[in-house]
């Protein structure tokens, strides 16, 4: 079975995992401590402007993998809407009651959602696990124990993938009833678990047969270092939270300055 | 001669079981010496593989105590699971872990991977996904990246009992070339293709005891009725099958299957296409081709699995009108586990019958006989994950034939199944084609195709290409005289 997707690696699978990593850590976190609607919808755009052309997937895999974003920013909105509080009412209908004060808060942490969501899918789509983790351990000094035994589970995955099927078509061919959710998931859960946690100690084992140690010196295949795409990579957030500061201090689209 | 391997009165048990697994075992093994390690499952074969590599106890906690242990330096050793020996997605980076982990320079290392995989016999670009590449040469890249530690002694541990025949020889080839020069330890049991290459056979009996310890070939031909018992595959083993094999009748029936312009889709691509064919009770069709060529592709369509297209009659009527298809055709997986759904043998047995609401008086007797046919009975109130590879594989096909279907479709059924078992399988399986089943097993072992098959389709490129009698078979058959 081919679980591949096409895709382009764009400049941005090229800058070094752990700055990008630690980049995107930092605009996390100011995006948690952006009040003003203005700015937090522009910062939401900018992020997915480029996780629609700076990731290099093709468009229906980058609407699948949007599309829960999407419904985890209208539940969190619409929730915060309807049950907000607030002095300026628009309307009411027993419990629900929304005012300006409660429309706009949910807007906000919405878009708020929606932002952290677009941070995290743009990492993972464009790092490829291998040189993350050669350079975390370069960059960050992460313990080979920790980032082989991550590589390993992420080479187990697709074989799982592979075994899901294969389960699904023998419990068929039983004509295992395809009803309940909790003796469903035993019925896969168990073979599933069995074989993986099987496999998982077999590679260990064979790890330390090639003498992996877990720590101590080691040589590595690839150097991770720093280049211009890292300058790049910088420049661009550095851009993009400024824009979205100024455009939205300066060209507001709403006259709300602060949620809070 | 200087030793590599020495072991002096050494004792070991495992937590949990009663009694030691080996008492006061000793043994030597000299610099360059190549040694098969013979002897039952369970004998502790593997074990002693690893407590001569240090695996147990560095890696595998076991207690052990031994008076002397001698153990090599620097030494590589490769496992039975093709797919559980890399902690990497690429070839190279599989390699270069190794490499990484003895502190090459990194300069070097592109040059030492491509020689590694040339040694090997592997033509494949060298930043090639693992998981493209099949069971034998996944298992010759496991010989790479052991060879990347320049190792004095290689430990084998039934390297090739996961992979099929063109596997099989290739990873022995690859064995024999590289080999040269160092000590080589082998557990395994398809011996045909080790017998010429090793010198000197250590074979166990079920108590962990040697039994024997010699010249390869005086102990293979001293010895030969206990290999023959243990269920190794030695070579010769088909000729004395065919010895005791008993006569086989024939049986022509009605048609059961009949398919015409038949397509089988995965996803939006047809993957098999079978132009015409049909099946009738009392054959034994065998299905071959080439890894990915789509036989199993073609056992998923007939069983619905897969979206289908064409004309496809079963038991004289549209498949469509056929529901639900598991009442009609067995299908038996290559993963014997993937298909348990119960806690215990019996209740393994009496699943597809409950869930068809048989009566309980009828289910109980039909568990019995089915126990006692596929040799179960002992085993009845085990766990299916309890079982031995051999029991586990008589249980699939016994649970997936129990509701009486006349159809049986089989994935490579003897895969990595001991002779023994092997015989088992196919005996039960042909009694069934007596009693008018109808067998569709994809195989790749010609020795079945030859003694069993009354029929073969050849599956290339996703197409049923040719349906051929087996002429060796059908005058044997039509007198209903004896076998060979």
């Amino acid at each position: 079975m081919n679980w591949d997707i096409q895709r382009r690696e764009t400049w941005l699978y090229e800058a070094n995992p752990s700055l990008k990593l630690i980049v995107l850590v930092m605009l996390f976190f100011a995006v948690l401590f952006i009040h003003n609607p203005n700015v937090l919808i522009n910062v939401s755009l900018a992020l997915f402007v480029l996780f629609c052309f700076g990731t290099g997937y093709p468009a229906n895999v980058l609407f699948w993998l949007f599309l829960p974003f999407f419904l985890v920013f209208v539940s969190t909105a619409s929730s915060m809407m309807m049950f907000g509080e607030g002095t300026t009412t628009w309307f009411r209908w027993g419990l629900i009651h929304v005012t300006a004060e409660s429309f706009w808060r949910g807007v906000h942490i919405g878009f708020r959602a929606l932002a952290l969501g677009l941070l995290g899918l743009i990492f993972s789509l464009t790092t490829r696990p291998v040189p993350l983790f050669y350079s975390l351990m370069q960059q960050l000094r992460l313990k080979p124990k920790y980032a082989y035994s991550f590589l390993a589970a992420v080479r187990l995955l697709p074989i799982m993938l592979e075994e899901f099927q294969a389960i699904r078509y023998a419990l068929t061919v039983r004509g295992v009833p395809n009803k309940g959710v909790l003796s469903k998931m035993k019925r896969y859960a168990i073979p599933l678990l069995s074989q993986s946690i099987r496999r998982a100690q077999r590679i260990a084992v064979a790890m330390e047969a090639k003498q992996f140690s877990g720590s101590g010196r080691r040589t590595f295949y690839y150097e991770i270092g720093f280049g211009k795409y890292d300058i790049w990579l910088v420049a661009l957030f550095a851009a993009l939270m400024f824009a979205a500061y100024y455009v939205g201090v300066h060209y507001p689209y709403i006259s709300i300055s602060d949620v809070r | 001669m200087k030793q590599a391997i020495a072991i002096d009165r050494l004792r070991l048990k495992f937590p949990g079981s009663d009694g030691l697994l080996f008492r006061d075992l000793s043994l030597s093994i000299a610099e360059g010496e190549k040694v098969l390690l013979l002897g039952p499952s369970g004998c502790g074969k593997s074990t002693l593989l690893q407590v001569m590599a240090g695996i147990i106890p560095h890696s595998i906690d076991v207690p052990m105590k031994a008076e002397r242990l001698k153990r090599p330096e620097r030494w590589g050793y490769v496992f039975q699971d093709p797919d559980a020996q890399f902690c990497m997605p690429y070839a190279d980076e599989e390699i270069a872990f190794a490499l990484e982990n003895r502190s090459v320079p990194r300069h070097e290392m592109p040059v030492r991977i491509r020689a590694l995989l040339n040694q090997v016999g592997l033509e494949i670009a060298p930043h090639t996904d693992i998981h493209t590449l099949s069971g034998g040469m996944k298992q010759r890249l496991a010989l790479a990246s052991v060879l990347a530690l320049e190792p004095d002694v290689l430990f084998l541990d039934e390297p090739t009992a996961l992979l099929d025949e063109e596997g099989t020889k290739a990873v022995w080839q690859t064995v024999k070339k590289v080999g040269r020069g160092k000590t080589v330890i082998i557990v395994e049991h398809k011996i045909d293709h080790v017998l010429d290459f090793v010198d000197r056979i250590v074979l166990f009996g079920r108590d962990g005891r040697i039994i024997a310890d010699g010249e390869a070939k005086a102990v293979f031909s001293d010895y030969k009725d206990v290999i023959a018992a243990e269920g190794i595959w030695y070579p010769g083993v088909w000729d004395d099958y065919d010895r005791t094999a008993r006569q086989r009748t024939r049986h022509q029936g009605e048609e059961l299957l009949r398919l015409d312009r038949f397509r089988g889709f995965r996803g939006r691509e047809a993957k098999i296409y079978v132009p015409k064919a049909t099946v009738h009770a009392g054959e034994w069709i065998a299905v071959t081709g080439k890894n990915g060529a789509g036989k199993s592709t073609l056992l998923h369509a007939l069983m619905q699995l897969i979206r289908t297209d064409g004309e496809y009659m079963l038991l004289g009527a549209d498949i469509k009108r056929q529901h639900p298809i598991y009442r009609h055709i067995a299908f038996v997986f290559q993963n014997p586990e993937w298909q348990f759904v119960a806690h215990s043998v019996r209740e393994e047995l009496a699943y597809s019958l409950r869930l068809e609401g048989r009566p309980e008086a009828e289910i109980e007797e039909t568990i019995t006989r089915l126990l006692r046919e596929f040799d179960l009975v002992e085993q009845q109130d085990q766990h299916p994950y309890q079982l031995s590879v051999g029991q586990k594989r008589r249980l699939s096909v016994a649970a997936s034939i129990v509701a009486g279907q006349r159809l049986f479709l089989l994935d490579e059924p003897t895969f990595g199944q001991d002779a023994k078992n092997t015989f088992a399988l196919l005996a039960m399986l042909e009694s069934y084609r007596e009693q008018g089943a109808a067998i569709i097993m994809v195989t790749h072992d010609e020795q079945i195709v030859r003694r069993f098959a009354t029929r073969r389709w050849v599956v290339e490129d996703g197409a049923l290409v040719r349906d051929e009698r087996l002429a060796a078979v059908e005058p044997v058959l039509a007198e209903g005289g004896t076998w060979r």
